[in-house]
């Protein structure tokens, strides 16, 4: 697939940078376009793949905002988006839309400029384009509290009514022992650009690669079209040295008992793919449509294992419409098995997300109805006997 | 987040002093310069070299209240003044600030506005001075208690709201128990002024910051702990600009945190990393290339150390002692080395925040200070509510007022400092808290910054929180539930498509 990126904020610009570093370090070639869009001056600095005319400052001229983000005011982040629409729209002008086959908008739904900016830039392209537009949603954890899970709770509202899918990131479920902040946050944009990357960039391989077995972008968008919440699973496994160069030759021989092992470690991959931690945890059998893409060597993908692993997952998943291909990459030594499960409806951690916010608004309309009041009452003595100085 | 720093009178004329060397010594820029100070007495401004001499200005030449010092080189001539330096300053630190000293406005804070008023013209032309294009807002800095400091101040404070866009914050030092009833008087008035004024205040609690010493002598530890305290909020993240921080402190961070108003708090927590802190671990095992040292035992403790010190700030000895839980707002900011700060940790001190303050607005960022030795926790509380000094200021204010009235003479009433050491109710000096770095215990057995133990914390929200939720209870639950399914935003419902 070809892509139209964009980078909302400052973990939808992190993620997008992330993006372009994993597919350019795996020689892939996923986004053809990616742009930046933030309402802090400091995190557009942040981007190293993304050229400087690339990057868009918004709400520069709002007297909250001055270039100094918006403070998790998701109102705010909205607002802005909404009036530097134009300042938008004329870097879009660029992207040579017909050239991509879809455009994918990633934010961090718990930052004010994450969840509110993104859905008026999504709505924007809508209005500009027929391409199909993707979301890439950070969930915020447990433990940021009531505000970003406020914001993501309304934003993913927004983004779900209105992209055609949103692919949703759990950063609870991605804590690790021992992680500083730093490592935390890199280790997690590197899992979700390998799994974002791994799935969307299949389908776009040079022409004598392509076998009849190969993953096909329109499989993908497919796949994608029934709209609502995804979760992606991955895994790996490290070929062994005999897969390849002059060794790949004498085993070559020995192909029979070879394709049987080679079957079970395909179906083993997808398993483990499932099983392990999914970007949103969620009930796998809730999934609407599947789809598992094979990144590696053609001559390790045995055809026996890929349609046991896709009969596994059509029960787990308990869907008939699980699609399964390769993305051959004749020089890689890993082979990875990536599974798109589309529309899962049982999903925990988003009813979480949506209670902690609930309780969020009462507490935050409760504290509005008192603060002037309670001001007033600290700064006046009980008679009301002293008086100001001007 | 840039600040231009304004003081006014002797406590912010010292202050701003204090300000600026720390910025200096810290390598955080804040005010780039953009300093002013304003007095009528030139007393406190020979010992404030760090703000250059074209920027202290003295008013109150015109008026007839305002008296001026005798010259300390009167026998040595007309310039004799420069030799002079420090000798006469110095040492006039307002004795033991038991009593107010005649000169300048000599403690009344309506002559103060008066001469403010009456030399608006001079002190626009000083504000010439600051470039309000290179900041994101301006700190008045204050002493409530002084006349120079309320009166002059309440008159600049207006004057700053309508020149400058940007926020406008108050940081005063409230009077200590032992100073005269005057200063208690014109601290009351003046929170009762410049609380609606200004977009957030910072009172300094002085009588809880002296630890039983005469205040006097602590103005420069008090100073010093202010300006830590200041420059860990203000200057997160104008320390470095090139080290990358993964939740950077956004001046518009800052500003929404306070944008509630009120009057808001500080508190301020360091742990110094020794050789045993896993950050320190980890950056020997990353460096002998033992892969997985992220995983070790070590580093978990980190996360432990990194949720007590956000703690130990919680309850350290706030700038203003405060019930925690009526905070409005909250802002947290860890800053350290980067291969220090463990995510749990700065999460889950990020929820206790939430739990200990009962607010759910609660901020956090990091700032990362490659090859710094110390890990600091800053909190801020923004719109405390529940404040026991500022009542009890404003009981001996009231006092004050009804003596005066039954006196013949308010002035004398109010400038005699005789009383103020015998008035009932004085608190005993010995309740002070500790010092900066050592107060934490005693910070929890005054009981107003917090629950002081870990297993009384996770039970005592909820209860504490039972008053002010049923109070509102009947409206705001039955709007909360409709908005479940009313979550609406942006740009409503027409799809785009
Ligand atoms: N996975 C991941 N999450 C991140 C990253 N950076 C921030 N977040 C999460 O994103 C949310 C904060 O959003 P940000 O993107 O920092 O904020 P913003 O959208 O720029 O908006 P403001 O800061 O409010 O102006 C929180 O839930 C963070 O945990 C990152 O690099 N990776
Ligand atoms: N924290 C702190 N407080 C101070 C300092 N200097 C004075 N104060 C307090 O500030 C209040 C006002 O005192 P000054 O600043 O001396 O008064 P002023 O504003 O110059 O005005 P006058 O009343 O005319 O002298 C008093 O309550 C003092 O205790 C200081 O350096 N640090
Ligand atoms: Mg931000
Ligand atoms: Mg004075």
């Amino acid at each position: 697939m070809k892509l139209a990126t964009i980078g909302v904020g400052n973990a939808g610009s992190k993620l997008i940078d992330r993006m372009i570093e994993f597919e350019v370090e795996t020689g892939r070639n996923l986004c053809r376009h990616a742009l930046v869009i933030n309402t802090a001056r400091t995190d557009l600095a942040k981007p190293k793949n993304i050229p400087e005319d690339r990057r868009v400052l918004i709400g520069d001229t709002h007297h909250k905002a001055r270039g100094h983000g918006v403070g998790g005011d998701a109102e705010i982040g909205a607002e802005v988006a909404k009036t530097d629409i134009d300042e938008i729209r004329r870097v879009f002008d660029d992207v040579e839309i017909h050239e991509v086959d879809a455009v994918l908008v990633a934010a961090g739904l718990g930052g004010g400029t994450g969840s509110g900016a993104a859905p008026v830039v999504i709505e924007e392209i809508q209005k500009m384009y027929d391409e199909p537009v993707y979301g890439l949603g950070v969930l915020p954890g447990k433990y940021e509290g009531g505000r970003p899970a406020l914001n993501a709770a309304r934003s993913l509202q927004s983004f779900v009514t209105k992209v055609d899918n949103f692919i949703a990131f759990d950063n609870d479920a991605w804590r690790s022992r021992g992680q500083t902040i730093e490592q935390g946050y890199e280790e997690m944009n590197k899992e979700l650009a390998t799994r974002i990357v791994t799935l969307l960039a299949a389908g776009e391989v040079d022409e004598s690669e392509v076998g009849e077995n190969a993953m096909d972008s329109s499989d993908i968008m497919r796949t994608l079209e029934v709209g609502g919440v995804s979760s992606i699973g991955y895994a790996s496994t490290e070929l062994a040295p005999a897969k390849q160069g002059l060794l790949s030759k004498f085993n070559e021989s020995d192909e029979p008992e070879s394709e049987s092992t080679d079957a079970a470690k395909i179906k083993g991959l997808v398993r483990r793919a499932v099983n392990s931690r999914l970007t949103v945890p969620c009930d796998i059998s809730s999934a609407d449509r599947a789809l598992i893409v094979f990144a590696g060597p053609p001559e390790v993908i045995s055809r026996k294992g890929v349609e046991s692993a896709r009969e596994w997952l059509e029960n787990a998943a308990d869907t008939v419409d699980v699609l399964a291909g390769d993305d051959p990459r004749p020089d890689s030594s890993t082979l990875a098995a990536v599974v798109l499960l589309s529309n899962v409806t049982e999903t925990p951690r988003i009813d979480e997300i949506q209670s902690q916010a609930v309780d969020a608004q009462n507490k935050i309309r409760e504290q509005d109805a008192v603060r002037e009041e309670e001001i007033q009452s600290l700064i006046t003595d009980d008679d009301d006997d002293l008086d100001p100085i001007v | 987040m840039k600040l231009a720093f304004v003081g006014v009178g002797d406590a912010g004329t010292r202050i701003v002093d204090r300000l600026v060397r720390a910025e200096r010594a810290s390598g955080r820029s804040v005010s780039d310069g953009n300093v002013l100070v304003f007095n009528t007495d030139d007393a406190a401004f020979e010992a404030a070299t760090a703000v250059p001499d074209e920027r202290r200005v003295l008013l109150g030449d015109t008026h007839p209240a305002v008296r001026r010092r005798p010259d300390p080189a009167e026998a040595g001539g007309a310039d004799g003044a420069e030799t002079a330096d420090g000798a006469g300053g110095a040492d006039e630190t307002e004795a033991l600030a038991s009593e107010i000293d005649p000169f300048g406005v000599g403690g009344d804070p309506d002559t103060g506005a008066a001469v403010a008023e009456a030399e608006l013209p001079e002190i626009r032309r000083a504000l010439d001075r600051i470039d309000e294009t290179e900041v994101a807002g301006t700190m008045l800095v204050t002493g409530l208690g002084g006349g120079t400091g309320t009166g002059v101040g309440s008159v600049l404070l207006e004057e700053l709201n309508s020149i400058y866009e940007t926020p406008v914050y108050v940081l005063g030092a409230l009077p200590a128990a032992t100073e005269p009833d005057r200063r208690a008087l014109t601290a009351a008035r003046g929170i009762r002024t410049v609380v609606p004024l200004a977009d957030a205040v910072f009172p300094v609690d002085n009588e809880a910051w002296r630890r039983g010493d005469p205040v006097a002598e602590r103005y420069d530890a008090i100073n010093d702990a202010i300006a830590a305290r200041v420059l860990a909020l203000f200057g997160a993240g104008e320390r470095d600009p090139e080290s990358v921080s993964e939740l950077r402190v956004d001046p518009a961070d800052v500003t929404r945190t306070l944008e509630v108003g009120g009057v808001a708090s500080i508190g301020h927590a360091t742990h110094e990393l020794t050789p045993d802190d896993a950050g320190v671990v980890t950056r020997l095992l990353r460096l002998l290339g033992i892969a997985d040292a992220p995983e070790s035992d070590g580093a978990e403790a980190d996360a432990a150390t990194v949720k007590r010190l956000v703690r130990r700030a919680l309850e350290s000895t706030l700038t203003l002692p405060c019930s925690v839980d009526s905070a409005d707002r909250v802002l947290v900011i860890l800053s350290g080395p980067p291969d220090a700060v463990s995510r749990k940790g700065f999460e889950t001190g990020r929820y206790l925040l939430e739990e200990e303050t009962e607010t759910v607005e609660v901020l956090a960022g990091d700032e990362p200070v490659p090859g710094a030795t110390e890990v600091t926790a800053t909190v801020v509380l923004s719109n405390v509510t529940d404040v026991p000094r500022i009542d009890e200021i404003q009981r001996r204010a009231v006092a004050a007022l009804d003596a005066s009235d039954a006196g013949d003479d308010g002035t004398t009433v109010l400038g005699d400092a005789a009383d103020a050491d015998t008035r009932p109710g004085a608190p005993d000096p010995a309740d002070g808290p500790g010092d900066d770095a050592a107060g934490d215990s005693h910070a929890s057995e005054d009981g107003q910054t917090g629950n002081p133990t870990d297993g009384a914390a996770g039970a005592e929200p909820d209860g504490a929180s039972s008053e002010s939720t049923t109070e509102t209870d009947g409206s705001a639950s039955e709007d909360g539930d409709r908005s479940v399914h009313g979550f609406d935003f942006t740009a409503g419902d027409d799809r785009g498509k």
